[in-house]
């Protein structure tokens, strides 16, 4: 394999990508490796968990202290290195069946914990490493090999999903405009507390239906008089999806993180006191006598 | 010797188990030994709750059959348990409340002795939930134990809820003291006075001891979704948490748990999980991505009744084999089974050396008898054990610094790998749940493959050689008969082995996994006669021991109904085979 070094991406660049030519996750993939750079990370100040999936592949891809967890498990890994150190920023990189379908209950519970990690979702609305089945994103009707004859479901509504279980920070961006997405990225990993980035993203090999193209015609861009902070006009705008394709900061709010709701770590990390008090231990023994 | 069981039985909600507590409590304090086994179903209120308490003035390790003196808070404890009273026992019962058909059929040879509980309650204005109290200042009295002790106590449970609450509790308990002192002035004819020198002890559960463990190991992230018997732990650690600096989760999901524990591991920071069968069943495709990302974990597995829901408040030991055979693919793991509360204490500590050590699952195998039963322990037993922590080959920053070249997943003769945490310089590293090379990336070669298979496998041999124990011998080295358990079930062997002395001897395992082949096979091989004793229906030491030895142990005492095995049964047993 390839090792791509290049000097914009501040030594980011893994492997060159095994996926298909086209692959709407080189666009997320680049948008990412700008946003860390802009932030001024190094692969070795922030920490990545990569789910299962095309996406979760990009561990080889991309130079970062990362886990490659199990498929639908990326987010409790990330929750718990977040606990472990919220000094470090913490990144999720999955993929829509990974954390809307497998791992669903997870994004629901890190949302309502307001646990300050970033979610990045690769949204192609099919699987492609399982080689073209539906994902829980796929629209109503759309034929794959699981469903020869058109999903019965309705698809998830991710955006809605997530502002309605307490997300604080929900955006939506196309891996066919990476400038647009590098600011998303790096607005929702600065963001304190939960951030999910819904990323729409062409899968060339195994969804011909929703391609670059169609999602040209739907997409539009929230304008600076679109108030983000106001939850029933970022309900309003998680409903429109299927007709246009709302792309922004759909919702930003201010709470309270979950490890800062937690008085023993206010002052140092769990990781930066680590040795047992033997003085409360005594104590503790004591109160069973 | 005095050798007193008290046995205390009632509807679910009326305090059953904290009268438990405290009248094992008070004879704790008085300087005896004791220990507690509570049975209830599984549900809130209406159900039957019954407490054994065993009081001796030397060591007991179970409880045993036959009771002393049963308290009915009401009828239908009467019912269920007056074939247990001993000859010349004692039952405390409300008459009035109680159908007289049921009364005529109490042994002879046992003392009624009739206590007004609503009467009491009824003159003196107090609430029903105070039935307990009145109990409990009767069973002092019968017991002559020391009446400022419960005082003491009561005081001491209820300081939170303010002076009348307390007040009002040691009133009742008064009332029942005072009525048995008018009533019954002789009491009971063994009596637990409060020596004069009492030994300080801890009067404590398994789960509290574990608990204590994880603190004094460092273990700074507990995670854990409720589930009989491991709820204790969680709540205990849970009520700790910010006092000792660690953080309890209680996660949405066992799926949750054992990943959310996983990820603060490999950022650095002990961690351990506790559950029970049902649990640990959605936890295993985890523990296989701690094999392969080498990542370390403690887990507590409270075995319960399966399968599936099972009877979910009783105890068994029927998921040894589960726990060894979890998770896919090959990869190591260690299991231990703490035989009693000091092991309790002792292996969680150790566990957590271990997980850092090779960097792998280590389990520690509980049930409900043991995680959920008090026993008074001394004090200096555990305070006093030397203990250091080891982390094994997590490298420092300034290792690192001298580092060229990190390599995360590096081959080694012991089979363990230099760890460095994400955040650490010099050291970039992925986890990796696919197989990877030596730097962690993603591979799919043949011979990068089975290389890393191989190290994993290593750590094996390396425990093997340098931290597996034998199983332990206890009693006369020349008896006759060997009796080969595990886990909780040493405490009922020990207190057979007392009325039979010199006539079985016992081997008992605590480190469980993995087993050192040669040494084993030479001892059970030198075993004249041998008794398997587990607390399951398919004897899973047993098979584990055959699988590693081509031993088979012919004789089988088997227990699988809930309950644990009670060292009458194991007498009976022994019998047949001497």
């Amino acid at each position: 394999m390839n090792t791509v070094n290049n000097q914009k991406n501040a030594g980011f660049s893994g492997y060159f990508p095994t996926w298909c030519p086209g692959c709407g996750n080189f666009g997320i993939w680049a948008a990412l490796k700008t946003a860390f750079t802009n932030l001024s990370f190094t692969p070795e100040n922030f920490a990545v968990i990569f789910g299962i999936g095309c996406s979760g592949n990009m561990n080889d891809f991309l130079w970062a202290d990362s886990f490659h967890a199990l498929h639908g498990r990326a987010i409790p890994n990330a929750v718990g290195v977040k606990i472990a150190n919220h000094k470090l920023p913490v990144v999720a990189i999955v993929g829509d069946g990974d954390c809307y379908g497998e791992g669903g209950n997870h994004l629901m519970h890190a949302a309502r914990g307001n646990h300050d990690i970033t979610v990045i979702v690769h949204d192609n609305r099919v699987y492609g490493l399982t080689t073209g089945q539906v994902a829980p994103t796929a629209l109503k009707g759309f034929k794959a090999k699981s469903t020869p004859s058109g999903i019965i479901e309705v698809p998830l509504n991710p955006i809605a999903l997530a502002i309605t279980q307490g997300a604080t920070f929900v955006a939506q961006g196309f891996s066919g405009d990476i400038n647009h997405l590098v600011g998303l990225i790096e607005k929702g990993i600065k963001h304190k507390g939960f951030s999910l980035v819904n990323v729409f993203q062409p899968c060339v090999t195994f969804n011909s239906e929703n391609s670059y193209a169609w999602y040209r015609e739907k997409i539009y861009k929230l304008g600076e008089d679109y108030d983000s902070s106001d939850i029933n006009n970022a309900l309003a705008k998680s409903m429109e999806a299927e007709t246009k394709i709302p792309l922004g900061v759909i919702y930003e709010t201010d709470r309270s993180t979950y490890t800062d709701s937690l008085p023993q770590i206010t002052q140092k990390s769990l990781l930066e006191s680590l040795a047992p008090n033997l003085e409360i231990i005594a104590k503790l023994m004591d109160e069973f006598v | 010797m005095t050798d007193v069981t008290v046995k205390i039985g009632g509807e679910a909600g009326f305090g059953i188990m904290t009268t438990g507590l405290l009248m094992g409590k008070i004879a704790t304090r008085s300087g005896y030994h004791v220990f507690e086994y509570p049975e209830y179903p599984s549900l809130i209120r209406g159900g039957h709750n019954v407490v054994d308490i065993r009081i001796s003035d030397e060591k007991v390790y179970s409880q045993k059959q036959k009771v002393d003196v049963l308290v009915c808070l009401n009828e239908e404890t009467l019912k269920l348990h007056k074939d247990e009273i001993k000859i010349g026992g004692m039952i405390v019962i409300d008459n009035d409340k109680t159908d007289k058909s049921i009364i005529e059929k109490i042994p002879q040879n046992v003392t009624l002795v009739p206590l007004p509980f609503g009467q009491i309650l009824k003159d003196n204005a107090l609430p029903n939930v105070m039935l307990n109290n009145i109990a409990l200042g009767a069973l002092v009295y019968l017991l002559g134990a020391d009446f400022e002790i419960l005082k003491t106590l009561i005081s001491e449970n209820f300081a939170r809820k303010g002076e009348d609450i307390t007040s009002k509790n040691i009133t009742a308990s008064q009332y029942g003291y005072d009525y048995m002192k008018d009533k019954y002035s002789a009491g009971y004819n063994k009596k637990i006075p409060k020596m004069e020198k009492a030994e300080s002890r801890m009067y404590i559960t398994g789960n509290e001891m574990i608990g204590l463990g994880a603190i004094a190991a460092g273990c700074k992230f507990y995670c854990a979704y409720p589930m009989t018997p491991s709820s204790v732990l969680l709540h205990y650690l849970a009520a700790k948490g910010e006092k000792v600096g660690m953080v309890v989760k209680h996660a949405e999901d066992e799926i949750a748990v054992i990943n959310m524990a996983l990820g603060a591991s490999w950022a650095g920071v002990r961690s351990m999980v506790g559950t029970s069968g049902g649990g640990f069943a959605l936890m295993v495709e985890a523990v296989s991505l701690a094999g392969i990302t080498e990542t370390p974990i403690v887990v507590v597995m409270g075995q319960r009744p399966g399968p599936a829901t099972g009877m979910p408040t009783w105890t068994e030991q029927g998921d040894l084999l589960f726990v060894l055979h979890s998770g896919h693919g090959e990869f190591p793991k260690i299991i231990l089974a703490p035989g009693d509360m000091e092991e309790s204490y002792k292996l969680t500590l150790e566990a957590f050396n271990l997980a850092d050590k090779y960097q792998t699952p280590v389990f520690i195998m509980g049930d409900k008898y043991l995680q959920e039963g008090h026993e008074s322990v001394d004090r200096s037993s555990i305070s006093s054990y030397q203990f250091s922590i080891d982390r094994g080959k997590l490298l420092t920053q300034e290792q690192l610094d001298k580092i060229t070249d990190y390599k995360r997943y590096l081959i080694t003769d012991d089979g363990i790998s230099p760890r460095a945490i994400p955040g650490m310089r010099n050291s970039l590293h992925q986890a990796n749940s696919y197989e990877h090379r030596e730097d962690g990336h993603t591979t799919e070669e043949a011979f990068e493959r089975k290389v890393q298979v191989d190290k994993r496998n290593k750590k094996t041999a390396t425990f093997l050689s340098s931290d597996a124990k034998l199983p332990k011998f206890y009693g006369d080295a020349d008896a006759q008969l060997t009796l080969i358990s595990w886990g909780s079930m040493k405490g009922p062997i020990l207190e057979a082995m007392k009325e039979k002395e010199g006539k079985f001897n016992l081997l008992h395992f605590s480190y469980i996994w993995p087993l050192p082949k040669v040494k084993l096979t030479e001892i059970l091989a030198s075993l004249k006669n041998t008794l398997l004793v587990e607390n399951n229906s398919t004897g899973q030491l047993g098979q584990l021991i055959s699988m590693v030895t081509g031993i088979g142990i012919k004789n089988k005492l088997l227990k699988y109904d809930g309950r644990p095995i009670y060292p009458e049964e194991i007498i009976k047993e022994v019998d047949k085979l001497l």
